[in-house]
């Protein structure tokens, strides 16, 4: 399992016949932050299609995964949905961070306690060797709470700066943006970019705000140099 | 759940809870009703033969019986209840907003059919009961999967009684999970390769070399298997049988579990996402009869001492495990119900381990009902006397839980 420079690994046999031809490519994305920031909604908003009516906490780790095609590839995408409160983290989560190509932060916008977790949370990526040659991307989830909002896009736009992680507003309730008529979906696009960004380890600009048809999502790839936070290849605000 | 209790109602008989086995013939579980009455009744209680009803086939059998059985298995006097938690029990609470967040979250474990309104009432008792139990004991801290256990228990005993119970099982059973870490957490968990080694070499090795580790395992044994079953009569079953075993014995369940899926676990690409993908999502039409037995049999095969031993694992100091044999010996000195009201009473409140606690009939119900006890309303003693006709003994035991459970869980049992 032990691989260094690719961020991306391929599978061996697989054995059920609706799952893709062998050496399909394995995105794997492990999502972290607080408990109740909406870990596994997103998620499973991504894998689903839709915003789960119930979630329950997510005990140890749950994983969620989609097919989906990037220029004519097959990949599969491998989500860890963490769990979020903190004694899990230590001794638990550990062994999942093994082996993972990029990290996703969650925080919650209506919540500052999430948002001033993050430096830990980021530490302990650290501790497990995910640095920043990692692809990390920062979630601010929940921006359909938009009267209870207690951690503002400029504050976190900074944090963001400051970490070299492209940031994102977001809901997994009600993901789609105003500005382009509702008919794009964030958290698809999150995904996507992240995915991108995976395939060609190139950084990716969000050439618009997405448009989404009929579940894919158009992003291109950028041509500025590598992994600058926001500046290069994120966006924000876009809720 | 499927509304189990609803329908037990309208076909006015008791279904019991043994899972997806076929029930064994109506003279097979007469004789074991009786035989768990009698031993209810023997002084002192006959603990072996209860917990030797929890385990076998069938396991407590009635929702009923539960209620009487499950705080014997605990030690628990159902005549010395502690009170329902006042309001400030959530004040200044470390864990509050986490209880709160995951007791939310908990719809799913509550009967389908049941209204909203009643639910939610279900749902305030449950946070007071876990901040409580926590309150109690500030070495004991709190972990998610925990609300699944205190739900299991309110949906069968009502507040009062999940009160005592899982304040019996968090300082034993669950003890070793409510450490500041889960790193004791783990450590039990290390059980369940060394298990596996001994049964299936090459299955054992498969997931070794998968190194898909044992964090599939974990809500499995954290909530008594009550978080990933979304049968409730499953999640009785099982809580008969852990109710009633050593600690480890949730262990020794996966263990089982993985190995009644050792083909379809060999056949998955040995990779750890897989693996763990496969064996976390635990099938919902286990053949829970044959696995609880196949899990004793592996206890008594491999006991814990001597795969600690084979497997080497590091030594450490389980409390659930090192507290487990006094514990059940205390369970061998335990009075009938109807000798512990008598006795309870006399006593007084005075000798309650718990200050506020109350003795005797009256005091174990709410204020209320206690009142119109004392008074001899009528329509509650016959109400009650309507209850526990049927079943004979321990005629006193059924009032007073009948009463402890309160109007909303009574409204959702009969
Ligand atoms: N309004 C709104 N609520 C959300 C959103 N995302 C999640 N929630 C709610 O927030 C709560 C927590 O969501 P989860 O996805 O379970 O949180 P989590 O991060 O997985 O939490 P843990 O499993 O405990 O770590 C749930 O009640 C969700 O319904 C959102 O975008 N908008
Ligand atoms: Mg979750």
């Amino acid at each position: 399992m032990a691989e260094s420079g690719s961020s991306v690994e391929f599978s061996g046999t697989l054995t059920s016949s609706n799952l893709p031809p062998a050496r399909t490519r394995i995105f794997k994305i492990i999502v972290i932050g607080d408990s109740g920031v909406g870990k596994t909604c997103l998620t499973y908003r991504f894998c689903a299609g839709r915003f789960p009516e119930k979630t329950e906490a997510t005990i140890g780790v749950d994983f969620r995964e989609r097919l989906v095609e990037i220029d004519g590839e097959k990949i599969k995408i491998q989500l860890w949905d963490t769990a979020g409160q903190e004694r899990f983290r230590k001794s638990m989560v550990q062994h999942y961070y093994r082996n993972v190509h990029a990290v996703v932060f969650v925080y919650d916008v209506t919540n500052a306690a999430s948002f001033r977790s993050l430096p830990a949370w980021i530490e302990e990526c650290k501790q497990h060797a995910l640095g920043t040659e990692v692809p990390r991307i920062l979630v601010g989830n929940k921006c359909d709470l938009q009267d209870s909002v207690q951690v503002g896009t400029d504050v976190a736009q900074q944090f963001a700066d400051t970490h070299s992680m492209p940031l994102f507003e977001t809901s997994a309730k009600n993901p789609n943006s105003q500005e382009d008529g509702g008919n794009s979906d964030h958290v698809e696009a999150i995904f996507m970019t992240v995915a991108h960004k995976l395939k060609s380890q190139k950084p990716l600009v969000l050439s618009q705000p997405p448009v989404g048809s009929g579940g894919t999502v158009n992003l291109s790839k950028g041509g500025t140099d590598g992994g600058e936070g926001s500046r290069s290849w994120g966006c924000s605000g876009g809720c | 759940m499927k509304r189990l209790k609803n329908k037990k109602q309208k076909a006015g008989v008791e279904v019991n809870g043994n899972g997806s086995v076929t029930r064994e013939p109506d003279c097979g579980r007469k004789q074991k009703l009786s035989e768990i009455n009698q031993a209810l009744i023997s002084d002192p209680v006959d603990i072996e033969t209860l917990r030797r009803a929890a385990a076998s086939k069938g396991g407590l059998l009635t929702d009923e019986l539960r209620r009487k059985v499950w705080p014997k298995l605990l030690n628990i006097n159902v005549y010395d209840l502690p009170h329902k938690p006042g309001r400030d029990v959530r004040e200044n609470h470390k864990d509050f907003n986490q209880v709160v967040l995951d007791v939310t979250r908990s719809m799913k474990r509550f009967p389908k059919g049941m209204p909203a309104s009643e639910r939610a009432v279900l749902q305030e008792q449950m946070t007071d009961i876990i901040l409580e139990v926590l309150k109690r004991t500030p070495q004991l801290h709190y972990y998610q999967g925990y609300h699944d256990v205190a739900v299991t228990l309110l949906l069968v005993v009502g507040e009062r009684m999940t009160i005592a119970m899982l304040d019996t099982l968090s300082n034993h059973h669950l003890r070793d999970f409510m450490d500041p870490t889960m790193d004791s957490t783990k450590h039990i968990l290390n059980y369940l390769m060394p298990i596996l080694e001994q049964v299936d070499r090459e299955l054992h090795d498969f997931m070794i070399r998968a190194e898909v580790g044992t964090i599939f395992a974990l809500s499995w044994l954290i909530t008594w298997y009550g978080h990933v079953l979304s049968d409730f009569k499953h999640t009785m079953r099982l809580y008969d049988f852990f109710l009633a075993s050593h600690p480890l014995m949730p262990i020794y369940l996966a263990a089982t579990i993985v190995l009644h899926r050792e083909k379809e676990v060999k056949k998955t690409e040995c990779d750890m996402a897989m693996v763990h993908h496969l064996l976390s999502r635990i099938p919902q039409d286990l053949p829970y009869e044959l696995l609880i037995g196949q899990a004793q049999d592996l206890f008594d095969q491999y006991p814990p001492s001597l795969l600690a031993k084979r497997a080497a694992l590091q030594p450490r100091k389980s409390l659930s495990i090192s507290t487990f044999q006094a514990f059940q010996l205390a369970t061998l000195h335990q009075r009938p119900d109807t000798v512990l009201q008598r006795l309870t009473k006399a006593q007084g409140s005075s000798t309650s381990r718990q200050a506020p606690r109350q003795s005797g009939l009256e005091a174990a119900l709410p204020q209320e009902q206690g009142r119109l006890w004392g008074k001899g309303n009528r329509m509650v003693k016959m109400a009650v006397w309507g209850l526990s006709a049927t079943l004979g003994a321990a005629v006193f035991a059924v009032a007073q839980t009948a009463m402890d459970w309160g109007p909303e869980v009574l409204l959702q049992l009969f």
